[in-house]
């Protein structure tokens, strides 16, 4: 049983969870034929049960997962994976019958609308069950109220709602006008200018994935492996002092990690070209600066002259531009993270000077 | 979508009418299930349980009250009042016309005074309105004014008419009561007589189940019209509950379950019915702490708001309870309170919110007694602690030590100190739970011998008074010890600490003493203590050079004690790493090194010395050369009971995640929270072990538990006043300098009669001392002690106190007494005074003498029966008092063995003066104060030129 444990708890290490996530990301859209068999969506469905239901009997699990804040969370996990699976289903059986030329399955029965009483005694059952669950959960869960608020013990882990825990754990790998101010405003300026990007008429009203694959790829990433896998992390994965604890884990509250970061221009000058930092700070971040611009300007245009060219070509300059502009600040976070776990790294561009890190 | 499809349906209808029957059964059973759950309260079992258990109450409580009304008499009363009836029956025409006269009288009453007050209302709207229109047009409005003056002669008509009418209805009423008088004066007796029962026939009737009111009422969903079961509450509004970010008067719920606290007649029920242990002095209405105003949690802590046996944050005092309790209320450590109810035995921790800074509270027994112990253990000298500050060290000084001890006595004593002294405060530093490896039993042995090369090193010289001192005899001495009074703050047997307790254990325990030092530096200690030692707190005992050295023969063969001996040895390349950590952890490796390659090896040897009473704080209770305003080394104190849980480190320790339990343990082994952990020799914790048994460790925290932050307002705590500052001061000092070893003062201390044979041969009690002897006259004996009851033993020392100190005291007794700052007039006698002559008389009719000393000791009279020498009464006693003695003694000292003369007072037995008891004591009085030539205090020398 510990074996089974430390398993998970392995699988739970924020790396190999992203990467496992993203991992079940690739594997989902290049296998989506298998992966939206009954058998795998039930299986999955069936795995997830078995998981939290028998690891209730861990006294460490159940602390964290049965505590009444995070319960709605354990529900997101099956709801989301249930509606992922059920759209990508939806998609993949419209594909084979457009495939098999005939039209999609939304457009077969065009002229009916099923109102009466489909559509509103199903929604009466659903007003009535959703009332039960509500009534029955406000039972069993007592209200998750805490001692009186005291600015000498704030509580550790300090959790944002579970809704910014996305947010929250960004704060980890970007300075906090970067996570809290600038990539926030991003997500709202980029949910709000997409549809104006994406022009692509089809998939309008009915399901498809072929016809749409780099718009629906880019939305289940940024959603489902960036945003939605962050809040199941902060939420069951992150214990005292912002550490992370593997499901099964004591949450220990002494518990250390080794983290001593390192600048990108520490990297550069002190170990690459062997000597001190630079006292001005712009031949010290130079490197950074020009990582950054390339980054931002030359990898654009590179893109578009490159692989994106039809995406370019199509789209026309300002759409590309603003479109691969928010694309690559979404890597950002995945390419942060990444930087941070296998070179330790801090800042690409840290100038405290003025306050501005990157 | 769906797999079944009808032609115009996209699901199946009736397997939906099926799954909308399932749901709607289901929400109807979680809304039954809803009302339940609201309504479902375990407090509302115990106000039933309650109802039935205050019936049963009440029915005994009847039956008592039943037994108290003396039958014969009630019956005669109704008996007389059915007679009395019979005859009001033969006036019974006169009666009813006299009442129909007067229900019409008050029914024209009743429209009378309707008509009065209309005509009044009518009036002032008129009138007002009018005021308003002259003040537009002051001109034209006098019709307005002729009808308002109209209206106001017809309200005042009206008014005389209800006048007429009250007359006449009044009138009426006296014609009527008066023929009744006969039953209505014997209602009233008998009402008087069955007051009690039917008072409590009533409440039996309100306690009996009743539909409406036990059922209806308190029934589901109609609970919140005027339910009978309800929760109960008192708002404090001088108490306050610390939110952080605000205080709010505490709500405290408690006597929603607990409903007899406050009410006599449950002593004998269980919780949560039962009364309060002490209502005298809490709870109680007459008690300085009544319900309505104090509440409860803020003495026993807890979740005030909570109607839940967990939420309340109630707290086992046992491990058994604890698992009786996880059985029976599903009992868990709450986490969302900071602040448990305090367990059983410990609430007088919270004496001190109010009674801020107060060494003694009184009637606090338990919380007095942990006072002592944290005092006497010395933890203020390590830990700064708010109401401990400015106090002596409490180990002896060590600037002289050369002449004390021998360096290894030192090193064996400081290894283990009660292998050598069982009862002593001194605890062990090291070997101890962290330091057990042989590695650490190296380096404390390198600690040990550089510690005491260091204090050797760096002790002053001392001259004995007298370098050869006689011999003496131990048999002598030893009867001088146990009489004078050593063995008041001295422990010589083998008692144990908490038994002798913190009194008795105030000076170092003479255990193995002989082992220890010299002859010559016990006989020149015992000789004058101040001679080795200014600032020591022993005070002069007046020995003889003879008697000193009896004393000084009797305790060098108090010999023995185990010390423990080194467990390892080590060499000079050990010790001087040892250094080396202690160097590096102040300056760079390279720094140290050179600093020790500077070093000869009885230079590093004393460095390492110096660095490790550096680190262990044994500068906090010992004055040693080179530390002179070290500060201390331990973590203040001063706020510890409010200290958050999450301040403290369990460490892998695996114990309850409790304040108490922290602090329990850590008493128990200092060092216990090293536990499992890997720690360079400096990490390393370094409080020292005591080696508390459980009862002192509960103490101890009880102590720790009392230290709060201040949180209640000024009007929550005890009125300030010079009275109570002249208390709280002497209550501490007389506690300090251990008066109350020997002496017992406000029913506390006194431990020196439990070490004679009779209470009558130890020191006399001084609570009332303020209101007996004059101050002027006690600050002389302070000064210069004088034989008062000479057929005592135990003599009072001469104290060394400032005068400051010595006001301090005289101020206590005055406030006791509340007599402070009094002026006096000073009552001079002539002794050629009528009543003095009769007062001689008296003094020998009632054979004064038999008792008290004049001048010589009565024979032939057992201790117990002796008192003091009454030739100082002039000088020594306040005149008032001497009246209020003779007149009452037991209420001044209970268990007195003065007999009450005057038991009736003013009634006497004796025929002087008419049998007139005032004027009787008055002249027994006066002719005590025409007594003279008694003791009187010894002026104190005073050198030429010293301070007066």
């Amino acid at each position: 049983m510990d074996a089974i444990k430390d398993f998970f708890n392995f699988f739970a290490d924020p790396r190999v969870f992203f990467l496992l996530t993203l991992t079940g990301f690739i594997l989902m859209i290049w296998r989506r034929d298998v992966f939206t068999t009954p058998r795998v969506g039930y299986g999955l469905q069936v795995f997830l049960v078995l998981f939290f239901g028998l690891g209730l009997f861990d006294e460490n699990f159940r602390l964290i997962v049965a505590k009444p804040d995070n319960v709605p969370i354990v529900g997101l996990v099956f709801l989301l994976l249930f509606f992922t699976w059920y759209s990508m289903r939806q998609a993949v059986l419209n594909d084979r019958r457009l495939d098999r030329g005939e039209p999609v399955e939304e457009k077969v029965e065009e002229d009916r609308v099923w109102v009466w009483p489909d559509l509103v005694y199903t929604e009466l059952i659903c007003l009535v069950l959703c009332s039960v669950v509500l009534i029955v959960w406000s039972i069993v869960l007592k209200a998750p109220l805490e001692q009186p608020a005291n600015a000498a013990a704030t509580p550790n882990p300090s959790k944002a709602p579970w809704y910014f825990l996305g947010l929250q754990e960004m704060l980890v790998y970007f300075d906090p006008w970067l996570a809290g101010v600038v990539l926030p405003t991003l997500i709202i300026v980029g949910l709000m200018a997409i549809p104006y990007i994406d022009t692509n008429p089809k998939g309008s009203g009915y399901y498809t994935f072929k016809e749409r694959k780099a718009e629906i790829s880019i939305f289940i990433f940024g959603f489902v492996v960036l945003w939605a896998s962050l809040i199941v992390l902060g939420t069951f994965l992150r214990g005292p002092n912002w550490n992370f604890f593997g499901p099964f884990e004591y949450w220990d509250i002494h518990k250390l990690e080794a983290l001593t970061n390192v600048n990108l221009s520490e990297y550069i000058w002190l170990q690459g070209v062997g000597v001190g930092l630079p006292s001005n700070w712009f031949v010290r971040e130079f490197f950074g600066i020009v990582l950054l611009l390339l980054y931002i300007v030359a990898l654009p245009v590179i893109l578009a002259r490159g692989v994106l060219k039809t995406y370019y070509e199509k789209l026309g300059p300002p759409r590309y531009c603003v479109g691969i502009f928010l694309f690559l600040m979404m890597l950002s976070l995945p390419m942060k993270m990444l930087a941070r776990w296998l070179f330790n790294l801090k800042y690409i561009v840290a100038i405290p000077e003025f306050f501005f890190n990157i | 979508m769906a797999d079944k499809k009808t032609v115009g349906h996209a699901y199946n209808i009736d397997f939906l009418n099926v799954v909308f029957a399932a749901s709607s059964i289901f929400l109807f059973v979680s809304v039954l299930w809803m009302v339940w759950d609201d309504y479902d309260r375990g407090w509302k079992n115990y106000q039933r349980r309650f109802v039935q258990l205050e019936a049963e109450v009440t029915r005994v409580g009847l039956e008592a009250a039943s037994a108290n009304v003396d039958a014969v008499v009630l019956e005669q009363l109704r008996a007389d009042r059915s007679t009395a009836e019979a005859e009001l029956a033969i006036q019974e025409e006169q009666t009813v016309a006299l009442e129909d006269e007067l229900a019409d009288i008050d029914a024209q009453l009743t429209l009378a005074v309707q008509r009065h007050n209309f005509a009044k209302a009518t009036y002032d709207v008129n009138k007002y309105s009018f005021e308003v229109d002259r003040e537009g047009d002051p001109e034209s409005y006098t019709d307005q004014q002729v009808e308002i003056a109209a209206q106001y002669d017809e309200w005042l008509e009206l008014g005389l008419e209800v006048e007429r009418l009250t007359a006449e209805r009044d009138g009426l009423r006296g014609q009527l009561a008066e023929i009744r008088r006969g039953v209505t004066g014997l209602d009233d007796q008998i009402d008087a007589l069955t007051s009690e029962t039917s008072r409590l026939e009533g409440r039996l009737v309100d306690l009996a189940p009743n539909f409406i009111e036990d059922y209806l009422l308190n029934a589901p969903l109609i609970d919140f019209l005027a339910p009978s079961l309800k929760v109960q509450q008192i708002i404090t509004p001088n108490i306050f509950d610390e939110l952080n970010f605000t205080r709010v008067p505490k709500i405290d719920r408690c006597t929603t379950c607990h409903l007899a606290i406050d009410r006599e007649g449950y002593e004998e029920y269980p919780q949560p019915f039962t009364t309060h242990p002490n209502l005298d002095v809490y709870v109680g209405s007459a008690s300085p702490h009544p319900l309505e105003t104090t509440g409860c949690t803020v003495c026993h802590e807890g979740m005030p708001q909570s109607v839940s046996f967990r939420d309340a944050s109630h707290t086992p005092s046992t491990e058994e309870q604890t698992h009786d309790w996880e059985d029976s209320y599903d009992w868990a450590e709450s986490h969302l309170w900071d602040y448990p109810m305090l367990p059983r035995g410990m609430a007088e921790a919270s004496c001190a919110k109010c009674h801020v800074e107060e060494v003694h509270i009184p009637e606090a027994d338990v919380l007095n007694l942990s006072y002592g112990l944290y005092e006497r253990a010395g933890c203020y000298a390590c830990h700064k602690t708010t109401g401990f500050e400015g106090l002596r060290k409490p180990g002896p000084s060590l600037m002289k030590i050369k002449a004390k001890l021998t360096p290894e006595w030192v090193a064996d004593w400081i290894r283990d100190p009660r292998r050598v002294k069982p009862t002593t405060w001194m605890p062990r530093v090291w070997y101890n739970s962290n330091t057990s490896s042989p590695e650490d039993v190296r380096r404390s042995e390198a600690e040990i011998d550089a510690t005491v090369a260091y204090l050797f090193a760096n002790s002053e010289d001392h001259e004995f008074a007298v370098p050869v001192p006689p011999r003496g005899d131990s048999a002598e001495g030893q009867a001088i010890v146990e009489s004078v009074g050593c063995l008041g703050c001295h422990v010589a047997g083998d008692e144990t600490r908490l038994g002798a307790g913190p009194r008795r254990t105030f000076g170092q325990a003479l255990q193995n003493i002989g082992s220890k030092t010299t002859y010559e530096w016990v006989f020149d200690w015992v000789r004058n203590p101040q001679h080795y030692s200014e600032l020591t707190y022993m005070p002069d005992l007046r020995l003889t050079d003879r008697e000193a050295a009896d004393v000084t023969a009797y305790l060098m063969t108090l010999g023995g004690g185990d010390p423990r001996a080194a467990e390892a040895t080590y060499d000079q390349a050990f010790s001087d790493s040892v250094l080396l950590d202690y160097l590096r952890a102040i300056v760079p490796t390279a720094e140290a090194n050179a600093m020790m390659a500077g070093m000869s090896s009885d230079e590093r040897t004393l460095e390492l010395g110096e660095r490790v009473i550096g680190r262990y704080g044994c500068f906090s209770c010992h004055d040693i050369d080179g530390f002179e305003g070290a500060q201390p080394v331990g973590t203040e104190l001063s706020e510890e009971g409010t200290k958050l849980l999450a301040q403290l480190d369990f460490s892998f320790l695996d114990i309850p995640h409790t304040k108490i339990d922290w602090f329990e343990n850590k008493l128990h082994d200092p060092r216990v929270y090293d536990q499992n952990r890997v720690l360079q020799p400096l990490e390393k914790l370094r409080m020292p072990d005591y080696g508390f048994n459980s009862e002192e460790v509960q103490l101890l925290t009880t102590a720790l538990m009392s230290f709060q932050r201040s949180v209640q307002p000024a009007a929550a705590l005890m009125p300030g006043s010079a009275r109570q500052d002249a208390l709280r001061l002497g209550r501490a000092l007389v506690r300090r300098r251990n008066c109350i070893a020997c002496h017992q003062v406000e029913n506390d201390g006194g431990d020196y009669r439990t070490l004679v044979a009779d209470p009558s041969l130890a020191p006399p009690l001084l609570t009332p001392e303020g209101a007996k002897v004059k101050p002027d006259w006690l600050y002389a004996f302070f000064k210069g002690p004088i034989t008062i009851r000479p057929w005592l033993d135990v003599r009072m020392p001469t104290f060394t106190l400032t005068d400051q100190h010595w006001n301090q005291v005289l101020d206590y007794f005055g406030a006791i007494s509340n007599t402070i700052g009094e002026f006096r007039a000073h009552t001079i006698v002539s002794s050629r005074g009528g009543s003095v002559a009769t007062g001689s008389e008296l003094f020998d009719l009632l054979r004064c003498q038999q008792c008290h000393v004049l001048d010589e000791i009565p024979a032939d009279q057992p201790t117990e029966n002796l008192a003091p020498d009454l030739r100082m009464t002039p000088e020594r006693l306040q005149a008032d008092w001497i009246i209020d003695w003779l007149r009452d003694p037991q209420s001044i000292q209970p268990g007195t063995r003065m007999p009450a003369y005057w038991p009736d007072f003013p009634e006497a037995f004796y025929p002087q003066f008419d049998q007139d008891g005032e004027q009787q004591v008055r002249s027994i009085r006066d002719h005590l104060l025409t007594f003279s030539g008694g003791p009187r205090p010894v002026e104190p020398v005073v050198e030429a030129g010293d301070e007066p």
